[in-house]
């Protein structure tokens, strides 16, 4: 049994128009999954059918051997914990320390434990030092780090990101993903997210490729990336290492190297040769 | 006529406990026709600054020089009206601010405001929708049904139907799809060539401003730390440090190959013409 099911899903907001169509897919426990697609591809939908912000009409997924229905939405959101794309939308506590503890306290943990569990997430996510402050003078990238620690504390198995660094600059979003990173190594820890920056496929473990609500692919990312055609008819990029390995086959050089360095490499030995 | 900031200084909640200056005493010169880069962190006064382009804000401190309008602090204004429509203003997700009935008309709302009679307005918006390739079965369809990246481009519509002189887009492309993304480039690149828009953008998409932006304003702290050629600054690794930049990969990778000895030129700003350059030297 795999962690997540999705079982034939279908969904349609008005009755005429599906924005899922037929879909499923398997997510196995401790690993890291993108969802890619462009803008009206259906994988913002899709992710809220997985939580139950969405009924599943049609179909059927299941988390843990759990079918994700009204009844027993309690139970499965106790697994999960999601992190939006607004980080000024998802604060709650007026210091940081207040707003990790919030989820604590809604469990009714002891207040003698509550500090020692918000400094450990307070740590994972490198926030020790500003426990003090008051969320809204971080920056993106940190306030995104407060939630994530917040969620963290109440030690989920999945963890799903909502397009969370859409909105974060350069520094905010190379910060997140390193932290998705981090996260990933944690085998307990299952990671889903929903994501327009193509980099970051990179550094999942499977990527699932959703077009006009349909599966269009389920894939390692190299597998995925393999066919930069085929991802741009369907209006998705691909990463830059890519585009480089794609100019150069354009002028009858082909570079076999994962990274800039390996592609330089292979360029000046073909230099010497001629 | 350049866009000239002198002295200009901003202060959210002047005379208040919570005074915070988001611009300190800005000199700045911007000139006509080209596309300028206006890039910083998150909080460093980018959207503060180009909110004084159409008057929205104004100056606290110091003045701003603009087209033929000239707004100095603390004195009184008159002639906003006619400023608001040589300089046209995209917010950042200005998708949010559609909310006219059909497409046409919404973007018929900004030549009505400037008295142009109806007709008029219409044909203006019309114009404008093909010019953002917003095909003509969608003008009578509500702004809320159509695609993300097409509600960016009707409110951009809603700008260029007043045909401003300035055109100042925040953040233009923040969470669009790549095709999307691209249509919003192409679009101000030919404002820019085709009708000499001079062209100001927001944006933190270092890439785009490298491959695009003629010229870049860097903030920090409400102070500008850079203005000049764009290639100067991304070809100068200590500032980019300075100013706590990440280095765009396309540079990066032009970086490398000097180190390695490849020979590239100023005008190889994108891959195409950077494989190109390299594939010639091998082949020698």
């Amino acid at each position: 049994m795999s962690l997540i099911e999705v079982k034939n899903v279908s969904y349609a907001y008005n009755e005429n128009k599906k924005v899922i169509d037929d879909v499923s897919f398997n997510i196995e426990q401790g690993t890291y999954v993108t969802i890619i697609g462009h803008n009206g591809s259906g994988k913002s939908t899709m992710a809220k059918l997985i939580v139950g912000l969405l009924p599943v009409k049609e179909g059927e997924i299941t988390v843990d051997g759990i079918t994700v229905n009204e009844e027993n939405i309690g139970k499965i959101r106790t697994k999960m914990g999601i992190v939006f794309q607004n980080p000024d939308n998802q604060f709650i506590g007026s210091t940081v320390k207040d707003d990790i503890a919030f989820g604590l306290e809604n469990k009714q943990v002891e207040s003698k434990d509550m500090e020692a569990i918000v400094e450990e997430y307070a740590e994972k996510v490198g926030l020790t030092s500003f426990l003090e402050y008051e969320p809204q003078n971080l920056s993106g990238g940190q306030k995104q780090r407060v939630a994530i620690a917040g969620i963290l504390a109440m030690r989920p198995d999945i963890i799903i990101f909502d397009e969370a660094t859409s909105m974060l600059d350069p520094k905010g979003k190379k910060e997140i993903k390193k932290l998705m990173y981090d996260l990933s190594q944690d085998k307990d820890i299952t990671i889903i997210s929903i994501t327009h920056d193509i980099e970051e496929v990179l550094q999942s473990d499977d990527c699932i490729v959703l077009n006009k609500g349909r599966l269009f692919m389920h894939e390692k990312p190299d597998k995925v990336f393999a066919n930069a055609e085929k991802l741009r008819e369907i209006d998705l990029d691909v990463p830059f290492i890519e585009k480089v390995r794609e100019a150069f086959r354009k002028n009858k050089i082909k570079l076999k190297a994962d990274d800039l360095e390996g592609m330089v490499k292979e360029l000046c030995r073909s230099g010497s040769k001629h | 006529m350049p866009i000239r900031f002198k002295a200009l200084s901003y202060i959210y909640n002047k005379d208040m406990p919570y005074a915070h200056k988001a611009l300190d005493d800005i000199n700045l010169e911007i000139r006509e026709g080209i596309v300028t880069a206006i890039i910083g962190e998150t909080g460093s006064g980018k959207s503060t600054l180009v909110e004084h382009l159409n008057a929205l804000l104004l100056p606290s401190e110091g003045s701003l020089e603009i087209l033929d309008y000239n707004l100095i602090a603390n004195q009184k204004q008159k002639f906003l009206k006619p400023l608001r429509k040589d300089v046209g203003l995209v917010f950042q997700f200005s998708e949010y601010q559609l909310f006219e009935e059909t497409i046409l008309k919404d973007v018929a709302f900004g030549p009505l405001n400037f008295g142009f009679p109806l007709e008029e307005a219409l044909k203006r918006a019309a114009e404008a929708l093909k010019m953002v390739d917003i095909p003509e079965e969608l003008f009578s369809v509500s702004p809320l049904e159509i695609s993300g990246g097409q509600k960016r481009r009707v409110a951009i519509a809603g700008i260029i139907a007043c045909d401003p002189k300035i055109i100042v887009l925040d953040e233009p492309t923040a969470g669009l799809d790549p095709r999307g993304a691209k249509q919003i480039i192409d679009l101000f690149i030919s404002l820019n060539r085709k009708l000499k828009k001079t062209i100001i953008i927001v944006s933190h998409d270092n890439e785009m401003v490298y491959n695009y932006c003629d010229e870049t304003v860097v903030l920090s702290k409400g102070k500008i730390r850079y203005h000049g050629p764009t290639l100067e600054l991304f070809a100068d690794q200590e500032k980019l440090k300075e100013f706590n930049m990440l280095e765009p990969q396309i540079v990066t990778f032009r970086n490398l190959l000097i180190e390695n000895g490849f020979k590239v030129s100023n005008e190889a700003r994108t891959l195409d013409m950077l494989a190109k350059e390299i594939a010639g030297q091998i082949r020698k």
